[in-house]
Formats: structure tokens, sequence, C-alpha cells
């Protein structure tokens, strides 16, 4: 078969475009989840019996959801309940972070409770507050620790945003349907966004590993 | 806001088919990506540079692109480039199957791995030969070691059989999907597909936390 890389010449921008679409609704995915995940694994460590019952629920029910369910769920689903209409975009970093935010609590909750009961007891006995404990003492150790989980979840998260060219994010997967459809190239414009995700995939892995090995003596105590 | 569950109820039978698709989709790429990705660890490991440089870079490939991305790579790229046509049903299980061997092999080739070497420099001076060694001593042990891990994958396969739905495999997805836009009872009938889903996927889930807490690897 022979090879045309024409569309990719004529439509360079609205690639571009996608693949900068792609980016950001990762990284919005990823501080959103980070951000609960850091809320509800701090939460569910050292909360009391309650909280550890309920962010369980939140984690355990989130984790046996297809994150495509969890996507179209929220986008058709859940504005008929507020009765408000949401951005696909929007949709898509609520659902995305909402979904990544179970995996980071574990994440989280695992290297807190990695870090010996000791040095939360130290931090006591020398005056300080739970919260300043656990925000200068622990949680720094703990998410040196935590970066090589942490990191394959980043990885998951470009990954999973692909799912959003499902409700019509415009991102790189959904624009290479469009550009396929039109041009009918679904070779070269597949195989081309294959690429684009490896490249944003396989070196932001390595490089966490890298960074990783740098800070371990960090993390170990 | 009005709920009217009968038109989950009424297509409880097609439901039930499409979970029934997804449990048998999930079951047959964990049958095809266990051989596979032991095929492919025993690559890596292989003593050939090329060999092993080849399937790494395909391990590799699989695990930084999108699950969604290869089916669509199959299901369009293979019948124009290669003139293979598959039934949506086997090009789904080809994409799932390629990329959980992936996954597979390096769950497999850490298992191999983490048996120490005496283990097999003993084999080798008893006068077993490699293949001997491998199969009689070194793959009972890793295999327990990784079944843990294996469960993990498993779960998470379990999920990602949704994404066929966007090539029309009928699975759990694909039939709410269809049942949404005949009934425009959205509310109800993708709720009954989370449902559905959660109550087929949390059992799977604590018995793959049951599996890491039993078989932990005490050294």
């Amino acid at each position: 078969m022979d090879i045309d890389l024409s569309p990719f010449v004529e439509n360079w921008q609205f690639l571009l475009r996608a693949i900068g679409v792609t980016l950001w609704l990762s990284a919005f995915s990823i501080l959103l989840g980070c951000a609960i995940g850091i809320v509800c694994g701090t939460l569910r460590t050292y909360g009391g019996r309650l909280l550890d019952t309920i962010i369980g629920l939140y984690v355990d029910i989130t984790r046996s959801i297809p994150v495509l369910a969890i996507l179209v769920w929220t986008y058709f689903a859940f504005p008929l309940l507020i009765e408000h209409s949401l951005d696909p975009v929007v949709a898509a970093i609520l659902a995305l972070g909402i979904h990544l935010g179970a995996y980071v609590t574990e994440a989280i909750r695992a290297g807190l409770t990695s870090i010996r009961p000791g040095q939360m007891r130290a931090a006591l006995a020398l005056g300080m507050s739970p919260f300043q404990a656990i925000r200068t003492i622990i949680l720094p150790q703990a998410l040196i620790r935590m970066l090589p989980a942490l990191g394959s979840l980043i990885v998951i998260a470009v990954k999973d945003s692909a799912i959003a060219s499902v409700i019509a994010v415009p991102e790189l997967l959904r624009q290479s349907q469009v550009l396929a459809g039109k041009t009918f190239r679904p070779f070269e414009i597949y195989t081309a966004a294959m690429l684009v995700y490896f490249l944003v995939c396989y070196p932001a892995a390595r490089g966490i590993d890298r960074i990783y090995r740098r800070l371990v003596p960090l993390g170990a105590s | 806001m009005t709920l009217d569950w009968s038109s989950v109820w009424d297509n409880r039978d097609r439901l039930l088919a499409g979970a029934g698709m997804t449990v048998v989709l999930t079951a047959a790429t964990m049958a095809l990506a266990l051989p596979g990705g032991l095929l492919l660890a025993f690559l890596r490991l292989s003593p050939y540079r090329a060999v092993r440089g080849a399937a790494t870079s395909f391990v590799e490939f699989f695990r930084a692109t999108p699950l969604i991305l290869q089916i669509y790579w199959v299901f369009y790229v293979m019948p124009a480039a290669f003139d293979v046509r598959l039934s949506e049903f086997a090009t789904a299980l080809l994409g799932l199957s390629l990329n959980v061997s992936a996954f597979n092999s390096e769950t497999f080739r850490a298992g191999i791995l983490s048996i120490r070497a005496g283990q097999w420099n003993a084999g080798l001076a008893l006068g077993m030969t490699k293949l001997q060694v491998m199969r009689e001593i070194v793959l009972p042990q890793a295999v327990m070691r990784v079944l843990p891990a294996l469960a993990s994958t498993w779960v998470s396969l379990f999920k990602d059989t949704s994404l066929v739905s966007i090539i029309a495999v009928a699975d759990l997805s694909y039939v709410a999907l269809k049942i949404r836009s005949e009934t425009y009872r959205i509310l109800e009938v993708l709720t009954a597909m989370a449902v559905l889903y959660c109550v087929m996927g949390y059992p799977q889930a604590k018995l793959a936390d049951w599996v890491h807490r039993k078989l932990k690897v005490a050294e």
C-alpha cells in the first residue's frame, strides 16, 4: 500500500490544537484527581472510622465501574439530575478526575501508612498540631515514596483522556477520527496519533522513574 | 423530575445479554493473553539482542498508547492496510489481547526474574536442561508470585472491555447506550449500566484484594 502524508501537511494546525487539548485535558484531570486523592487519602488514613467507610465506598465503587461508564454518565445523565447542561470538556475533566481520584486516594493512603507511626508521635510530642505534622513531616516523605505509583497514574490519565473522544471533546483521538473520515487515510492518521501518545507517555513514565531514583534517599526513614 | 424505570426493566434481557458478552470477552481475552504474555516474557529474556529489542518495543508501545486507539487502529487499519477482514468480535478480541498480553508479559517477566539465580544454578547442576528448569522449578514458583498482579489485570480488563462498544460489539455499554438512544430514558438507563458494572466488578475487585493479601510474598 502507498502512504500519503498530505493530510498532515494540510491539517497540522488542526492536529496541533488537538494535541494541546489532550495535554491540558490530562493536566486538569490529574490536578483534580490529585486534589481529591490528597484530601480523601489523608482523611481516610487519619479521619476515623466513619470517614474511612465513606471514602472506602467512593474508592471501591469508582474502581469497579469502567471510566467510559463514568464519563457517559457524567455527560449525559448528570445534567438531567442538576437540570443544567454540561460542557463536554467540563464533564470530561470531572469524570476523569473523579475516576483518577479514587486511585490517587489509595496510593496516598499506602504512602502515608508506610511512614512509621513513631514519626507522628514524635511530631505531636514536639507540640505540632496533627495537621502540621501531616503537612510538614509525614506527607513530604510519603509523596516521595508514592512517586512510582503516581507516575503510572499520570500515564493512565493521559491514555484515559482519549476516552473523552466518546463525548466529542475535541482532543487528539476525536480530531483524528474527524480527519480520518474527511481524508480517507485512517492508516496514516491513527498511526500518527499512536506515535504522539507514545511520545507523551513513554518519556513521562521514564522521566518519573529517573526523578524517583534521585529522590529515593529523601523518602527513606 | 420523574423517573421511569420501565425502560430498564423491559430491556432487562438485552442488558443481561450485554453483560454476558462483557464476561465472555473478558474471559476470552485473558485466555489468549496469558499464553501471549508468557511468550512475550520469554522473548524479552531471550539471549538474542534483536529478539529482546523487538519484544521490548512491542510491549512498551502497547503500554504507552491508549487502548481505545489500539482498538480503532485494529478496526480501521487492518482491513485497509493488510486486507484482513475480521468480525467486530474478533477485532475486539485481537485488540484487547494484544494490549493485555503486553501488560501480562511485564508481570511474568518480573515473576521469573524474582526467582533467585541460585535456583537456576542448582537445577542446571542437577543435570536438568534449561527448559526443564524453567518448566519445573522457576515457572511454578513465578506463577504463584504473579497471581495477585494477574488478578488486578483481570479487574482492569473487565472494565476496559467497555471500550469495544465503539466498534459496535454488543457488550453491556453498547447495549445500554443503544437502549438510551431508543428510549430517551437517559438517566435511568445509564444509571442501570453503571450499577450493573458495579455489581459485577465489585466482587471481582474484592477478590483481587483478597488474592493480594493471601499471596503476599514474604522472603
